[in-house]
């Protein structure tokens, strides 16, 4: 593990020394953040109109009027916090997205940058360097994820009504950020950098390591539209499948290093 | 200490390296010499268990280098690569440190300072890669290269693009590792720098075309000879050497050139001849062929082959 702290480190250091890398995380991290306040609380500030007057918005009252943890909220509340918790899958995802161009340039970077051949003459294993490489973009993606919860959460606090913030500590949101956020994030920026060995430029590893999260973000306009309910039996279900692909993805990823063709072949 | 045996690498069809056989000892300076494309840069990654041969072995103190140890046989090997592979966002302390916990060193610290002071990089410690000439760089690789102390140390095309100072820094530096009886092998295109530092030297194309100390193959490919400059004609003492013992004899103008077994043995015959035959001699030298007419020898007769 030294070797992968080494590497890690290295990669943080390359990070503190050119954090406009991150910005796009930041900025999509933002984005995401203040859009479901200009949906909860901006345009009923300026319309005048309450959001649990508005026929569309019945079903927040029907999902959480039998949840304990909601109970005593007035309607109004309850609406804000259902939109609240539909958008928490975009504040998960948005960082990740973002993250997956540090991914995508893990190998083919090092590749064209002429610094892998010096990297690969160390003992350093390929999965060390896989895992490092993966980490490297994976923490700063989930540390984005976790600050942009709390931010979410006290701007909540702060902005919605009394009592809405109790939303974000329901088990379904907590299971979307602490477990399903980090096990998908893991899954597309192993497949980033699967890919990034295999291809020799590093948007084609962008963008099918962007695939992955298609169906994440399937997920979030099926749970916007009401087509797919995230309870917590399927948050279980999709970690369990998350914990698969991604014990997969890392043989898969091992598997398709080729140090031979990286190094003789990639022009 | 490191020993290949019938190394050959194949990439498709095509044929980088065929069966390459030599051995390296301890303080030796091995140059692989060569055209591009001829296999050099293949044959140190070989060396440096980067890539498997197809066939054939690389043996590292007996021991048999393969897929299982190559971790283990690169902890002993430095190889410099033909670019430096800097990280340019990274200062030249962090490039190292890097490096250090790489390798697993005890004290990565203390050895990164060891090191810098050795090169001559500690004022420069906390600038970008960046930032540094080229041949600081190269510097900076070096360090990288030997920074956990390996017994053999690979390198690439060491000099190539540095400025003549730059340049004979790490010559000297690589004349230094030779001392600390270090094995080293260097490929290059530069037939001076060969010439100046290499104990034995081998010729590449594809195949091993020679294999020795550069005086050998000199030996070996044009001979003894001498080089007698007389007033007037030279060759109108032609019939006097060849009845005098000296079959192979050439005239140019007022300069003989003679193959002799023994300069030191033949020099007072052939002096002899010349003068009791009424030559005036301005100068005997033996004739010094320079490493590049061996080299362009040896790869003319592989062409024609």
């Amino acid at each position: 593990m030294t070797r992968v702290r080494a590497l890690l480190a290295k990669e943080f250091a390359d990070l503190r020394h050119n954090p406009g890398v991150f910005l796009p995380a930041l900025l999509t991290a933002a984005i995401s953040m203040a859009l479901p306040f200009f949906v909860a609380v901006a345009i009923p500030a300026w319309t005048g109109e309450r959001l649990s007057d508005s026929s569309d918005l019945q079903v927040a009252l029907d999902t959480y009027r039998s949840q304990r943890i909601m109970q005593g909220l007035d309607p109004e509340a309850m609406v804000q916090a259902w939109i609240f918790q539909q958008f928490l899958p975009l504040l998960v995802l948005a960082p990740v997205a973002a993250s997956m161009s540090v991914a995508a340039y893990a190998v083919i970077g090092e590749k064209q940058a002429r610094t892998l051949e010096p990297l690969l003459a160390t003992p350093i294993t390929t999965f060390e360097l896989l895992l490092a490489k993966v980490l490297g973009a994976l923490i700063p993606a989930v540390g984005l994820t976790f600050v942009s919860f709390i931010v979410y959460g006290l701007g909540i606090a702060l902005l919605a009504h009394a009592g809405t913030v109790r939303v974000l500590l329901a088990p379904r949101s907590l299971g979307m950020v602490f477990v399903l956020g980090p096990l998908a994030a893991l899954a597309a920026l192993q497949l980033a950098v699967c890919v990034s060995s295999r291809v020799n430029d590093a948007r084609s590893a962008q963008q099918i390591g962007a695939l992955i999260i298609l169906p994440l973000a399937g997920l979030l306009v099926g749970q916007l539209t009401g087509t797919v309910a995230l309870t917590g039996g399927l948050i279980a279900g999709l970690a369990m499948v998350l914990v698969a692909l991604n014990a997969v993805l890392m043989h898969v990823g091992i598997a398709l290093f080729d140090r031979e063709s990286i190094l003789t072949r990639w022009r | 200490m490191l020993s290949a045996v019938h190394l050959t690498r194949r990439f498709g069809n095509r044929v980088a390296v065929e069966d390459a056989t030599f051995e390296i000892a301890r303080g030796e300076i091995f140059a692989l010499l060569g055209p591009n494309g001829a296999g050099k840069t293949t044959t140190l990654r070989m060396l440096a268990g980067l890539i498997e041969p197809s066939a054939g072995e690389v043996h590292l103190s007996g021991h048999r280098v393969g897929r299982g140890n190559a971790e283990r046989l690169r902890a002993r090997v430095g190889l410099l690569t033909e670019a430096p592979g800097l990280w340019d966002r990274l200062t030249v302390r962090e490039n190292l440190l890097t490096y250090a916990w790489l390798h697993g060193l005890s004290e990565p610290d203390q050895a990164v300072e060891r090191s810098m002071t050795t090169f001559g990089l500690s004022d420069r410690a906390n600038d970008a890669a960046a930032l540094l000439s080229k041949g600081l760089k190269q510097r900076v690789a070096l360090a990288r290269t030997l920074l956990h102390n390996p017994d053999i140390v690979l390198l690439d095309e060491p000099t190539s693009g540095l400025d003549p100072e730059s340049a004979r820094e790490v010559r000297e530096l690589i004349v230094k590792l030779r001392a600390e009886h270090r094995a080293v092998v260097l490929s290059t295109h530069n037939l001076d720098e060969v010439e100046r530092i290499a104990t034995r030297v081998a010729v590449l194309r594809q195949r091993m075309l020679a294999v020795d100390t550069p005086d050998a193959l000199r030996a070996r490919l044009f001979g003894h000879r001498l080089r007698v400059v007389v007033t007037g004609h030279a060759g109108a003492f032609i019939p006097a050497l060849r009845t005098g013992g000296h079959p192979d004899v050439v005239a140019d103008d007022n300069t003989l050139s003679i193959a002799t077994r023994d300069a030191l043995r033949d020099t007072p015959d052939v002096v002899r001849v010349l003068v009791q035959h009424g030559a005036a001699i301005i100068s005997v030298v033996p004739e010094e062929h320079s490493l590049e007419d061996v080299y362009l020898r040896l790869i003319k007769d592989e062409a024609r082959a």
